[in-house]
């Protein structure tokens, strides 16, 4: 009797410590994997690993150029989005003097919170989007590089009373991918559209696998989040189903940060309207999004070299860069 | 084992799983707002 109640006993802590573990391993498996941080150390690459474009260092992978500009003295600050730091580290590199790029403690690191310790007097930045956004408004950017703003960012800027000038200076394409695995391989706009507006669910409804379907966004504000704003067209975003978190994911972001900066063979672009989005295709205009991006500044800047920096983005050197680096030319 | 004693043991145990379960759901919550998405999808099982 005893020996029976034993068995019960151990056997109850036993199929308690079974159910957890496997609720817990299952979990893990099918969620917690693949989730990395990106305020993370250990992870800020998945961003951009900034010590490969840092100005005026040995073995940076900058674009160089034979640049008829070089200033000297009443330096813009330059910041910009995670993808377009080796467009902005190039200027530096080809305009700057050396000297121009510092950092807190002598030395480049970026162990600390959000990654690089940029010295306040530095002429580069390293603010991303949402946070790059608020600096240039605030006056602690000179010239900004990225993606067109939020409604949000917008606002920011009208609500402190400050005017801001974009000025288009590039192209790129805004693309999507899914998991190398999945077999699809080509989506219409519409369909898109349709997955984000909770319409299709399902891989199988679109010639798929037979997986739900986890339609990913970003973080708001973020450039590609505004981005993809503006692809819905006023389609509103629907709500997708807790077990979407388990299915397929499709995602979205621009080329060449997709493409250049953090490249992974687990992950494929999706052709849209039967068009892959290679350089080729966005120079000839035949993928359907190109997205312009921008060198901004606040309107009451002063800084005279900042028309002088802009003038020459868009002359035919400034363009060559920008070719360069990877990215597509604005002007034919 | 005594029935006091079961109890309070099976109590502990529960408590624990829960808390750990508690913890790991609390930090997918707050890592899925923040992951990388490319490595997000680069990582699904297939």
């Amino acid at each position: 009797m005893k020996s029976k109640k034993l068995i019960f006993q151990i056997s109850a802590l036993a199929l308690t410590l079974i159910i957890f573990f496997a609720f817990n391993v299952s979990m893990y498996f099918m969620l917690t994997r693949k989730l990395s941080n990106n305020f993370s150390t250990a992870t800020q690459s998945k961003m951009i690993d900034v010590s490969l474009y840092l100005p005026h260092e040995k073995g940076s992978d900058l674009a160089k150029i034979n640049s008829s500009l070089h200033l000297s003295e009443n330096l813009p600050v330059l910041d910009g989005a995670a993808a377009l730091v080796p467009v902005y580290a190039s200027v530096i590199e080809n305009v700057y003097p050396k000297g121009s790029v510092t950092y807190e403690g002598g030395a480049f690191s970026d162990d600390n919170f959000y990654g690089e310790n940029f010295a306040e007097d530095s002429k580069m930045q390293y603010k991303n989007t949402v946070r790059g956004y608020k600096a240039i408004v605030d006056g602690e950017t000179d010239i900004l590089f990225c993606a067109a703003p939020s409604e949000e960012q917008k606002k920011y800027a009208e609500e402190q009373g400050v005017e801001l000038v974009y000025v288009p200076i590039g192209l790129e394409a805004f693309v999507f991918f899914v998991n190398s695995n999945n077999p699809v391989e080509n989506l219409t706009a519409e369909q898109i559209r349709g997955i984000y507006a909770g319409e299709y669910r399902n891989w199988k409804e679109l010639g798929g696998a037979d997986r739900i379907i986890n339609p990913v966004t970003r973080l708001s504000g973020s450039g590609s989040q505004s981005a993809m704003d503006s692809f819905m067209k006023g389609t509103p975003f629907g709500r997708k189903s807790l077990l979407a978190i388990m299915g397929a994911s499709i995602g979205f972001s621009f080329r060449y940060y997709m493409d250049g900066i953090v490249g992974s063979d687990s992950v494929k672009m999706l052709s849209l309207n039967g068009v892959y989005p290679s350089a080729e295709n966005i120079q000839n205009g035949t993928y359907p999004i190109t997205v312009k991006f921008y060198a901004i500044y606040r309107a009451d800047n002063e800084n005279e070299n900042i028309p002088v920096l802009i003038d020459w983005l868009l002359s035919p050197e400034g363009q060559e860069l920008i070719e360069k680096t990877g990215y597509v030319k604005i002007e034919p | 084992m005594k029935d006091k004693i079961f109890i309070r043991v099976f109590a502990c145990v529960l408590a624990l799983c829960l808390a750990f379960t508690i913890a790991h759901a609390a930090y997918a919550v707050y890592a899925y707002e923040h992951c990388s998405i490319i490595q997000f999808i680069a990582k699904e099982l297939w």
